[in-house]
């Protein structure tokens, strides 16, 4: 059987760095790792052009080359012949190398230095097996395509994770629902949903499995990390192989540091340490982003070429399901029999402070607020806070509801989508892992009370 | 030339390649088991498995043109090494140690940065190799960056 591209898709995923073999036109051979190579049709494929290298020089002088790559999942290794066809500095061919490249820079904090400068487009002119490297026996379903061993994305596992959803009464159990079911019915185990902020073009972490520290609150801004990447151009990412994209960048930066350039701040990567795979799926309805779930694993190749359309449309249902459930508790508040106080857990009390005082404080300027000198909270979580502490203090009043605080024209809510029972759950969830001896408990249709297990004293400042 | 500094990170096992060119100017290239510097670092030994393409060595004796690529996987520190070919021969049973420990030494550091290089190279053919001698004209710096490319 002659051998055909698009059954070697695995070998572009970025696993296996690919060797790079040119010719100047005085004849002088060079060989190089090459950053990316990936598909682009059946007949041509991408090169990654960052550097005005070597191999670069030689194209523009005689356009042949040969590229050598491997399958990550058999290990053969194919070398194709190539003419070089064009470059593209835009475009999907562009945009989906410019990506992956965008988000491992930007992890690195080497936006500007680790850049793509084209997608070069090679005609393929012949594929043939690399003697030397002979890989286990290929796996082909009847129809002649690759078949995966361990299917992720099965449209069973869609299914399921649909009814779990589906039987979701409220945006808590809705977030819940979606992490377990994919820890479930997919086997991933680290896993976090970001929704958009208050502030324009910043993510807030709202729920989060599998990592030790929730990290419920924190904040991503848009084209920062790879899920900054993803918010910014409502595309998914998928990365295997990262921890070879990050070295190659590493060995970029310091040869750049070498030369006097100083990096940005590194935006350090929210969950895992070392992911060697990651998938950042935007949450998009119609042209709208309402947040963006990111999938890791210690897997280097977790997500495949194969599973591209399904997470296209994974994506989309997540982002229904959200904002379906926003509207609904915007317009229908849970009803009272859903909403169960949770009791406080036990180590409520315990995690008070040994002097059983809390010290808050809110910088209005900054819309922050404190505890005991840490940061809590900002914005409108911020601000809603602040208000029910203040109430509580002067009027000893412990229950409110979400409509008082609609119509509060201090906490200046927006007018339209305000996402009120969202920040609501955010505050919950970040007071929650935070300081237990602080609570904002559910407490029926649009109600929720504060539960204070410590003394409190707040402070406001400019 | 290759000093001491130099052949210490070139022996100590890499991830090597070499390129070569047929008389249309069409470029061939081949995995590379292991490199040895030898004649006070005038002169590199490549130890090319024997199951790799004829073309290299067809491309070697008949126009003598070679680059070898050699890149450490944990750093991505890399160098390449032009030269003009010199001799073949088949690799004796003496060198199969030297070549096997540098083999192995590559597949340690990919295994430490998850490509599981020991189990997947299990089917590969390293052993047995030709060694290739060529003569050192040019070294450049090939880690990823603005400098890729500068002589050394």
């Amino acid at each position: 059987m002659s051998l055909q591209l698009d059954q070697l898709t695995p070998c572009f995923q970025g696993i296996v760095p690919a060797m790079l073999f040119t010719c100047s036109k005085d004849g002088t051979p060079n060989a190089a790792f090459l950053s990316h190579v990936d598909y682009v049709d059946a007949s041509h494929v991408a090169l990654s052009f960052q550097f005005f290298n070597k191999s670069r020089r030689n194209i523009v002088e005689n356009p042949r080359a040969l590229v050598r790559v491997i399958d990550p999942d058999t290990h053969q290794g194919y070398k194709l012949r190539l003419t070089f066809d064009r470059s593209e500095t835009s475009g999907p061919n562009f945009e989906r190398m410019h990506l992956r490249i965008e988000a491992i820079a930007s992890y690195c904090g080497l936006k500007g230095i680790f850049k793509l400068k084209a997608a070069d487009i090679y005609k393929v002119d012949s594929i043939e097996l690399v003697p030397e490297e002979t890989g286990v026996k290929e796996r082909w379903s009847p129809r002649g395509r690759r078949r995966a061993e361990d299917p992720v994305f099965t449209m069973k596992a869609l299914q399921e994770l649909s009814t779990r959803i589906n039987a979701s009464e409220c945006l808590d159990n809705l977030f819940d629902s979606i992490l377990s079911g994919l820890k479930e019915y997919f086997g991933f185990s680290h896993a976090m949903i970001l929704l958009t902020g208050e502030k324009p073009n910043t993510l807030v972490t709202i729920a989060s499995k599998g990592y030790p520290a929730g990290g419920v609150g924190s904040e991503v801004q848009f084209g920062e990390g790879v899920i900054g990447v993803v918010a910014e151009a409502q595309q998914p990412i998928r990365i295997s192989g990262l921890i070879r994209g990050i070295l190659h960048a590493y060995a970029a930066k310091r040869r750049a540091e070498d030369r006097g350039w100083r990096p940005q701040e590194a935006v350090p990567l929210p969950g895992l340490k070392n992911p060697a795979s990651q998938l950042g799926v935007p949450l998009v309805v119609g042209n709208e982003l309402v947040g963006v779930i990111c999938i890791e694993s210690e897997t280097p190749y977790r997500f495949h070429e194969e599973d591209k359309t399904t997470i296209g449309l994974l994506g989309s249902y997540l982002a229904v399901a959200i904002q379906n459930m926003q509207k609904k508790e915007a317009e229908h508040p849970a009803p009272l029999q859903k909403l169960v106080p949770v009791p406080p857990p036990p180590s409520a009390a315990s995690q008070a402070p040994s002097n059983g005082r809390r010290e808050l404080t809110f910088y209005r300027g900054e819309e922050v607020v404190m505890l005991d000198g840490e940061y809590l909270i900002r914005s409108l979580p911020a601000r809603i806070l602040w208000k029910v502490l203040q109430t509580h203090k002067e009027h000893g009043r412990a229950e409110f509801t979400n409509r008082e605080l609609r119509l509060d024209k201090s906490l200046n809510l927006p007018e339209f989508k305000d996402n009120l029972e969202t920040r609501l759950l955010l505050l919950r969830r970040r007071l929650d892992e935070k300081s237990p001896d602080i609570r904002i408990v559910p407490r029926g249709r649009g109600r929720f009370a504060l539960e204070l297990a410590s003394e409190i004293q707040l402070t406001e400042k400019g | 030339m290759l000093d001491k500094s130099l052949t210490e990170f070139l022996e100590q096992g890499l991830a090597i390649h070499m390129g070569t060119r047929n008389a249309h100017m069409e470029p061939n290239g081949c995995r590379v088991a292991a490199v040895r510097v030898e004649e006070q670092g005038q002169h590199l030994v490549a130890y090319v498995p024997k199951a790799a393409t004829a073309e290299v060595l067809d491309d070697l004796q008949n126009n003598g043109q070679a680059a070898v690529s050699l890149a450490r996987p944990s750093d991505d520190r890399a160098v390449q090494v032009k030269g003009q070919f010199l001799a073949l021969r088949d690799a004796d049973a003496s060198e199969e140690a030297f070549v096997m420990a540098q083999w192995r030494g590559l597949l340690g550091q990919l295994d430490a940065i998850g490509l599981a290089g020991t189990a997947a190279t299990s089917t590969w053919s390293v052993w047995p190799c030709v060694a290739v001698t060529i003569r050192v004209t040019q070294i450049f710096s090939q880690t990823p960056g603005p400098e890729a490319g500068s002589v050394i």
